[in-house]
C-alpha cells in the first residue's frame, strides 16, 4: 500500500508537466511548496489522532480561529502565544472529552468545530485585519537559497519523524492504536490519547499562523477544507483509519499528492465543485482499499 | 524469612457480585506458588489485584514486608511485579521487541527508544525459550503458540521479582510446556517467586512447591504440592469428591452419520477419509497444527479445501463449501460446529444468555415467523446445562468461563442436531464445567448423536474419546480406541509417519 501515494506523485507531476507549460516553472513550483505546506503541518497532526483510532475534525475550525486572533491586531508577543494557548486548549478538551467523557471523536471534534466556528465568527464575521508582520517576514522569506516554507516543511518532517518512529511517545501512540491492552503493559493509555490531541490542534494553529502569514489578514473561512483534506492525505499515506498503523513519510507523500492535485487542477482550470467532487471521491476510494482486517485479528 | 509478597484479608466486589471476600495470600522467593480454582472462584481478580490493574476495596498489600497500595499497572511494574496475562495480551500491530519492552523501553543517550538494544535483549530472551522468530516480526503474522511465548517472554524480559503467569500454557503443546517449564524453574533457582495459574493440573505437581485453592472468592487452603493428589486437588476446587472426570465410554454404537469422503485440504494434499458412528465419539489427535484444525473446518466451509464429500445421515454436501453457506448448510442437514474461540467465533458477547441461546434455531427460520415457546425453550436449556447466570436476559459477557462455554454448547445443540464437530470443548474452562460439558457431549452421543472433536489437551482426548484418530501432515497416520491410547502411543504414531520431525524430537 505504501507505494499508492509515491506513483500517484510521480504520474501526476509528469502528467502536469506534459499537459501544461505552466507547471514546471520555478514561480509554480514555490507556489506549490506554499501550498502543500499547511496541508503538510495540520496532516502530520491529523496523522497522529488517527494512529490512535481517532479522528479530529475540528482543525479546519482551528485554522480559521488562529487566523481570526492573529488578525485582532494585538502586538505579536500576545496575540502569537495567545492562539498556541488556544489551539492547545481546544486539543486538552478534545482530548479529555473522548477520554475521560467517553465521547465519540467525530461527535467530540465536529461539535468543537461547531463551536470554534461560532467564535471565530463573532471575532471577525468578514475576512479582514492585519496579522503581525513577524508572521508574512517568516513565511515569504527565505534562508540562503532555500525559502523558508521548505525548511519549515523538513523540520516538520524531520521532527516528526523522531517523534512517531524513535521515541517512547511514538511506540506509546501505535499501542494505544493497536488495542485495549496498552493500559496493561504500564502505558499511560488516558494521558497518551490526549496529547496526540493536543500536538494534534497545536498542529493545526500553525498551520494557520502560516496561513495567516501568507494572506496578511484574518479569513473566519480559510480552514474549512482541511479537516477533511487532512483526513484524506492521512488515508492516502497509508495510516489505517482503524488506528495502530501510520508512518510519516505516507503522510508526506498523501499530503504532497493532493497538494499536487490542486495545483494542477487550478492550471487546467478545473472547476472548483468539480475538485470537491474529485477529493471528495478519492477520500472514499482510498478508505475502501484500506485492509481493515488487518489489525485487531 | 520475610515473604517477597503479603496479601492480607483481600475483598473485592463488582457491583452485587462479590469477587474475593477476604483471601489471604503469602508468596515466599524462590518458589513457585500455584494457584487453581474453578473459573469465577477469584484467582483473576486475586492476580488482577497484585498487578495493580483492580484496585481492592479492602485488605492490605505488603511487598518485602512493606505496606504498599498499586493505583495502576505501571505501579506494580516498577515494584518489580511482572504479569503474563491469560487473554492474549500483544499487540498485533507493533514487533515482538516492541511488544516485550513495551512500557520499559531502553532509551540512548538522547532520550529516543533504543531499539538496537531492545532488539539484542529480545533475540536473547526469544533463544532462551528456542523461538526462531525474528525480534522485528509484527506479531499479527505470528500463530497464537508463538504468541504466547511472545507473552511469556515478555514477563521474563521484566528482570522482576515477582512473575505472576495466568494460565500461560493454555495455547502451547507438551513440548511447548518443557521449554516454558525450564524458563520457570531458571528463575525459581535465581531466586524469583513465581505465582502460577492454571486449569492443567498435571502442571501443577510438575512446577509447583505451593498450592494454594480459591472457591467462591474465599481461600480453602494453602498445601505443599508433595501432600496431595489430583484427586484430591480437584475434590478441594470443586468442593465435592469426584469419582471420575469422564463419563464411561460408549458400548454399542449405530450406523455411520457423518463420512468424510476423499478430503483433499489443498491441490498437493493427500485425502483424507473418517467416518463417525452414532452414539460414538471420535477425536482428532497428534501434534499441534497437523490439519486436525482445518480438516474439521473444511466441513463447514470455515476453511477453503479442494475437494471432497460429506455425507450426514442421508444427505451429501460436496466440498468445498463457500465460507457464508457452509454453516447453515450443516445446519440444515443437522451437523452443528462448536468453534474454539468461543470469545470471538462461538458467542455474541453483548448479547443475552437467551439470544445466543436461541440464535442458531433461530437463523434457520423466516425472517418474520412467529416464535412460539421461546421462553420455554431458554428456561430449559439454562436447567438442562446448569447455566449459571443472573437471568437469562443477562449478557453472556457477564458468565464466566464455564458457564459460556455451556451456551454455546446449548445454542449448537437442538432436537434436529446429529452431528455435532467440536473444537476445544473446554478450553479455559474450570474442572466442574468440564465434568459438565463432558457429561453432555456423552448424552447427546449415547441419544443417537455422532461427535467429531479436537483437542490440545491428550488427557482430554483419551478420557473422553471412542475413537482416536492421529492426523499428521494432513493426513490420518492413526487409529486407535480411546481405552488403549496413551500420550506416548499417539506420539509415537505421529511420529512414525514423518521420519524427518521423529529426528527433531529425538
Amino acid at each position: 500500500m505504501w507505494w499508492i501515494p509515491v506513483v500517484a506523485l510521480l504520474a501526476a507531476a509528469v502528467y502536469l508537466s506534459l499537459a501544461t507549460d505552466r507547471f514546471a516553472t520555478e514561480r509554480n513550483l514555490t507556489n506549490l511548496v506554499a501550498q502543500a505546506g499547511p496541508l503538510l503541518l495540520v496532516s502530520l497532526g491529523q496523522m497522529l489522532v488517527v494512529v490512535i483510532r481517532g479522528l479530529d475534525l475540528s482543525v479546519g475550525a482551528v485554522i480559521s480561529l488562529t487566523t481570526a486572533i492573529v488578525a485582532l491586531e494585538l502586538p505579536a508577543p500576545v496575540s502569537l502565544p495567545l492562539a498556541l494557548l488556544a489551539g492547545a486548549c481546544v486539543g486538552l478538551v478534545n482530548g479529555t472529552l473522548t477520554v475521560r467523557f467517553r465521547v465519540h471523536p467525530i461527535i467530540a471534534t465536529l461539535a468543537m468545530a461547531g463551536i470554534l466556528q461560532g467564535v471565530t465568527q463573532l471575532l471577525r464575521p468578514v475576512a479582514g485585519g492585519r496579522v503581525p508582520e513577524v508572521l508574512g517576514a517568516v513565511v515569504n522569506g527565505s534562508v540562503g537559497p532555500v525559502s523558508t516554507p521548505i525548511l519549515l516543511a523538513l523540520v516538520a518532517i524531520g521532527g516528526m519523524t523522531l517523534l512517531l518512529h524513535r521515541s517512547r511517545l511514538g511506540l506509546h501512540l501505535f499501542a494505544v492504536g493497536g488495542g485495549e491492552t496498552a493500559g496493561s503493559f504500564g502505558v499511560a493509555e488516558g494521558r497518551t490519547r490526549i496529547t496526540a490531541y493536543v500536538l494534534c490542534s497545536v498542529l493545526a494553529t500553525l498551520t494557520g499562523l502560516f496561513i495567516a502569514g501568507r494572506i496578511g489578514s484574518g479569513d473566519p473561512n480559510i480552514g474549512g477544507p482541511f479537516s477533511v483534506d487532512s483526513i484524506t492525505a492521512v488515508a492516502l499515506g497509508g495510516t489505517q483509519l482503524a488506528g495502530g498503523i501510520g508512518s510519516v513519510g505516507g503522510t508526506v507523500a498523501g499530503a504532497a499528492f493532493l497538494a499536487l492535485l490542486s495545483n494542477g487542477m487550478n492550471l487546467l482550470n478545473v472547476s472548483a465543485f468539480v475538485q470537491t467532487i474529485l477529493k471528495g471521491t478519492i477520500l472514499l476510494v482510498v478508505v475502501l482499499l484500506q485492509p481493515r482486517k488487518n489489525i485487531g485479528l | 524469612m520475610t515473604a517477597l509478597v503479603e496479601l492480607e484479608d483481600i475483598g473485592k466486589s463488582y457491583g452485587p457480585t462479590v469477587a474475593l471476600r477476604g483471601v489471604s495470600f503469602r508468596l515466599a522467593p524462590g518458589t513457585v506458588h500455584a494457584l487453581v480454582g474453578e473459573n469465577g472462584a477469584g484467582k483473576s481478580t486475586l492476580m488482577k489485584i497484585l498487578s495493580g490493574v483492580v484496585t481492592p476495596d479492602r485488605g492490605i498489600l505488603r511487598l518485602r514486608g512493606e505496606r504498599v497500595v498499586l493505583p495502576h499497572p505501571r505501579a506494580a511494574l516498577d515494584r518489580g511485579i511482572a504479569t503474563v496475562f491469560q487473554e492474549l495480551s500483544l499487540l498485533p500491530n507493533l514487533t515482538v521487541a516492541e511488544n516485550i519492552f513495551l512500557g520499559h523501553e531502553p532509551r540512548n543517550r538522547w532520550g529516543m527508544v533504543d531499539r538496537r538494544v531492545m532488539e539484542e535483549r529480545t533475540a536473547e530472551l526469544l533463544a532462551a525459550l528456542e523461538l526462531a522468530v525474528s525480534p522485528r516480526c509484527l506479531v499479527r503474522q505470528l500463530s497464537l503458540a508463538e504468541r504466547q511465548f511472545v507473552e511469556i517472554a515478555r514477563g521474563l524480559g521484566a528482570d522482576a521479582q515477582v512473575l505472576i503467569l495466568d494460565e500461560p500454557s493454555a495455547a502451547l503443546n507438551a513440548a511447548d510446556v518443557e521449554k516454558l517449564f525450564r524458563q520457570v524453574r531458571r528463575l525459581r533457582e535465581a531466586g524469583t517467586g513465581i505465582i502460577y495459574i492454571s486449569h492443567r493440573l498435571e502442571e501443577v505437581f510438575a512446577l509447583a512447591d505451593t498450592v494454594t485453592v480459591l472457591k467462591d472468592g474465599a481461600e480453602v487452603g494453602t498445601y505443599g504440592t508433595t501432600d496431595l493428589d489430583p484427586d484430591r486437588l480437584i475434590a478441594l476446587m470443586v468442593g465435592r469428591d469426584l469419582v471420575d472426570l469422564f463419563p464411561p465410554r460408549a458400548t454399542e454404537t449405530g450406523e455411520v452419520a457423518l463420512a468424510v469422503e476423499e478430503l483433499r485440504l489443498s491441490e498437493a494434499a493427500p485425502t483424507v477419509s473418517l467416518s463417525v458412528r452414532r452414539g460414538e465419539i471420535v477425536g482428532l489427535a497428534g501434534l499441534e497444527g497437523q490439519g486436525q484444525r482445518e480438516i474439521l473446518r473444511s466441513l463447514v466451509g470455515l476453511v477453503p479445501c479442494q475437494s471432497g464429500r460429506v455425507r450426514v445421515g442421508d444427505a451429501v454436501l460436496d466440498l468445498p463449501l463457500g465460507a457464508r453457506e457452509g454453516i447453515r448448510a450443516g445446519y440444515a442437514r443437522g451437523m452443528g460446529m462448536i468453534p474454539e474461540d468461543r470469545k470471538e467465533e462461538g458467542l455474541l458477547l453483548d448479547l443475552s444468555v437467551a439470544g445466543n441461546l436461541l440464535l442458531t434455531s433461530e437463523s434457520l427460520r423466516g425472517a418474520l415467523a412467529p416464535r412460539h415457546k421461546a421462553r420455554e425453550e431458554v428456561a430449559r436449556q439454562v436447567e438442562d446445562l446448569a447455566i449459571k447466570t443472573e437471568s437469562p436476559e443477562a449478557p453472556v459477557a457477564s458468565l464466566s468461563g464455564g458457564n459460556q462455554q455451556k451456551v454455546l454448547l446449548g445454542r449448537v445443540l437442538g432436537p434436529e442436531l446429529e452431528v455435532l464437530l467440536v473444537e476445544e470443548p473446554t478450553r479455559g474452562v474450570d474442572v466442574g464445567a468440564k465434568v459438565e460439558i463432558y457429561q453432555r457431549l456423552r448424552e447427546f452421543a449415547e441419544a443417537g448423536g455422532a461427535v467429531l472433536l479436537l483437542s490440545r489437551e491428550t488427557l482430554e482426548l483419551i478420557g473422553l474419546c471412542d475413537r482416536l484418530l492421529v492426523v499428521h501432515g494432513g493426513r490420518v497416520v492413526g487409529k486407535m480406541r480411546g481405552e488403549e491410547a496413551t500420550d506416548h502411543a499417539i506420539l509415537e504414531a505421529a511420529l512414525a509417519a514423518d521420519p524427518e520431525a521423529g529426528g527433531e524430537a529425538a
